[in-house]
């Protein structure tokens, strides 16, 4: 217990010491959250407050699962700064443990900041599950950094973790009906939206905040149950392909461990799809 | 007193792919001892160090340190020993002190970060980050790292390689230090002069295999080169009438006739006799050398390359 609060206590420090964390989890979805919310905010209050704020909320999801969990775990094997864990008694475990609960003890402030600017300032009203609401959002944000892990496991350069990491954060971001509303989607695009992961963390957010659902309505259900699986199998996955050094490589086909990852939402996806057919 | 080995190494080899890196060495390293592995960069060092602290599995042979298989018993081992690596990195926002605390949590027992701060020069810079430290103040950051767990066995792997000659000279201070308190130190370097300063015994390591094994003054006394003596009187000396020294091989007498050089078999015997000569003579001597032949000529004799090549 003494490695996993140490570990913690020191990753929130140096967390809050760099700039680019500061922005790109604070800064940057309050810029979309603020030039959104100045448009859409007016139009049909509620509807399109909430709107905004799942948007927002996804762009920080995703950037702290892909670029805070999955880029920093490149970069830090790439500088050789695991190669000096990998001297002391500990376990991958830790490490990976560490980078989970630091994302969320540095995102929750910034979901609950948010929601109650878009409350105390655009009128929007607070959710009537709030607490089933953070937990599900805290669900989705450990699920996308478990993913970032396990991309950073099978990336063997930082080229390969970047690569993976776009073809995964930019689908999301405008497939998932975060930035581009579902409703518009049609044939194909509307197949590939129903298997992308962060579809799900959307839908479910707009449920409990515009239709006032709970966590315990089968879709939201469903989707909390699939980010667990993606929580657990992410962090199996990392443990099993965890490197400490830049030098050891993982062979080719290893990546394909990304896709298991993401099973249990491109079977929750083939459900949704052969319900809508 | 203990009498078994701290580390005790039998047939050990490495193999990447197709590439044998280290070809079935046996060495013992003793409690209390400076144990050197010496040799050019892509000998074999690096992979036997780190198949010693539990890095990385061996692909054949037997190795215990401090009682324990580093290939099955990783984390008990690495509880006990003292690493510091060839090449890290710890994150740029990281101050001084924290490093220490957060590494000092890994271990079932640490020593205060205060103390070893003040031991190894860094107290002033307990506050710094990482990243606004000097390239000693890294490498004594890595030695304080190191020590975190108060081990009695520390691994140094080229700790001063890339280091400046005073701050190389200061790194070999606090690894003197080391010794003096009975630790058993693993040192590997390319630097003649560290391995012949700081180590009680060293083993010359070439192309993976062990080519030599003694203390530096055995290894020095097995080489088949001439030690070097040089005289420098106030008056000319005569070449008409130097006479032939006993067991020297070739003698030189400089131009002005005030500078002898004799290479010699048994420097001490020439010596001796050049000495008896000069008196005889009513010489006066202003200056003597006597350079013997070093690691690195001991190194060249037995693999025909130099040390950095």
């Amino acid at each position: 217990m003494k490695q996993y609060l140490a570990i913690i206590a020191m990753d929130i420090k140096l967390a809050l010491r760099l700039r680019a964390v500061i922005f790109f989890n604070y800064l940057f979805p309050l810029f979309f959250f603020f030039g959104f919310a100045t448009f859409l905010g007016r139009s049909d209050r509620i509807g399109g407050m909430v709107y905004v704020v799942t948007m927002s909320i996804t762009f920080g999801v995703l950037g702290s699962g892909f670029f805070g969990a999955g880029i920093r775990a490149i970069q830090e094997r790439e500088l050789g700064i695991l190669r000096r864990y990998k001297v002391t008694p500990i376990t991958p475990l830790p490490l990976l443990v560490g980078s989970m609960v630091t994302g969320w003890i540095i995102f929750i402030p910034y979901i609950v900041l948010m929601l109650l600017m878009a409350h105390f300032i655009y009128q929007m009203p607070m959710p009537a599950h709030m607490f089933q609401l953070l937990v599900f959002i805290s669900l989705g944000l450990i699920a996308f950094r478990s993913l970032g892990l396990v991309i950073a496991s099978v990336a063997n350069t930082m080229q390969e973790g970047t690569i993976l990491v776009q073809l995964c954060y930019f689908p999301m971001i405008f497939l998932s009906g975060a930035t581009i509303p579902e409703e518009v989607f049609k044939g194909v695009i509307k197949i590939l939206h129903n298997f992308m992961p962060a579809t799900y963390l959307v839908r479910g957010m707009r449920n409990m905040m515009l239709h006032g659902q709970g966590l315990l309505e089968k879709e939201n259900l469903a989707a909390a149950g699939v980010m667990i699986l993606t929580i657990l199998g992410g962090g199996l996955i990392s443990m099993k392909l965890f490197r400490w050094e830049k030098e050891e490589k993982i062979r080719g086909r290893a990546k394909l461990w990304v896709l298991v990852v993401l099973l249990p939402f491109i079977v929750l996806g083939a459900l949704q799809w052969l319900h809508n057919k | 007193m203990n009498t078994q080995p701290v580390i005790a190494v039998q047939s050990l080899k490495k193999t990447y792919d197709k590439v044998e890196a280290v070809k079935g060495i046996d060495f013992q390293v003793a409690e209390g001892e400076v144990f050197g592995l010496l040799g050019p960069n892509g000998a074999g060092k690096t992979s036997t160090i780190e198949i010693l602290e539990g890095l990385r599995p061996r692909t054949g042979g037997n190795a215990t340190v401090l009682g324990f298989d580093p290939d099955r018993q990783k984390q008990q081992l690495k509880d006990r020993i003292g690493v510091c690596l060839q090449a890290t990195n710890l994150p740029a926002k990281m101050r001084v002190q924290e490093a220490l605390e957060l590494f000092g949590s890994f271990y079932t027992r640490s020593i205060s970060s205060e103390q070893l701060l003040k031991r190894l020069q860094l107290w002033e810079k307990r506050a710094a980050f990482y990243e606004t430290l000097s390239g000693g103040q890294k490498q004594r950051l890595a030695l304080a790292l190191a020590l975190v767990n108060d081990p009695q066995l520390l691994f140094l792997d080229e700790p001063t390689t890339g280091l400046d000659p005073q701050i190389r000279l200061e790194i070999h201070g606090l690894i003197e230090e080391m010794k003096s308190e009975k630790r058993t130190v693993v040192l590997t370097t390319h630097y003649i002069e560290e391995a012949e300063r700081l180590c009680d015994r060293v083993a010359i390591i070439d192309e993976g295999k062990i080519v030599a094994m003694g203390t530096p003054r055995e290894l020095q006394q097995q080489s088949k080169g001439q030690s070097r003596i040089d005289i420098i009187c106030g008056q000319p000396m005569n070449a008409a009438t130097l006479p032939q020294w006993p067991d020297a091989v070739e003698s030189k007498l400089s131009e002005d006739g005030k500078s002898l050089t004799v290479h010699s078999s048994r420097p001490a015997r020439t010596l001796f006799e050049i000495m008896k000569w000069l008196d005889q003579q009513g010489m006066q001597l202003e200056d003597v050398h006597l350079k013997r032949p070093t690691l690195e000529d001991v190194f060249v004799e037995l693999t025909g390359k130099r040390l950095r090549d």
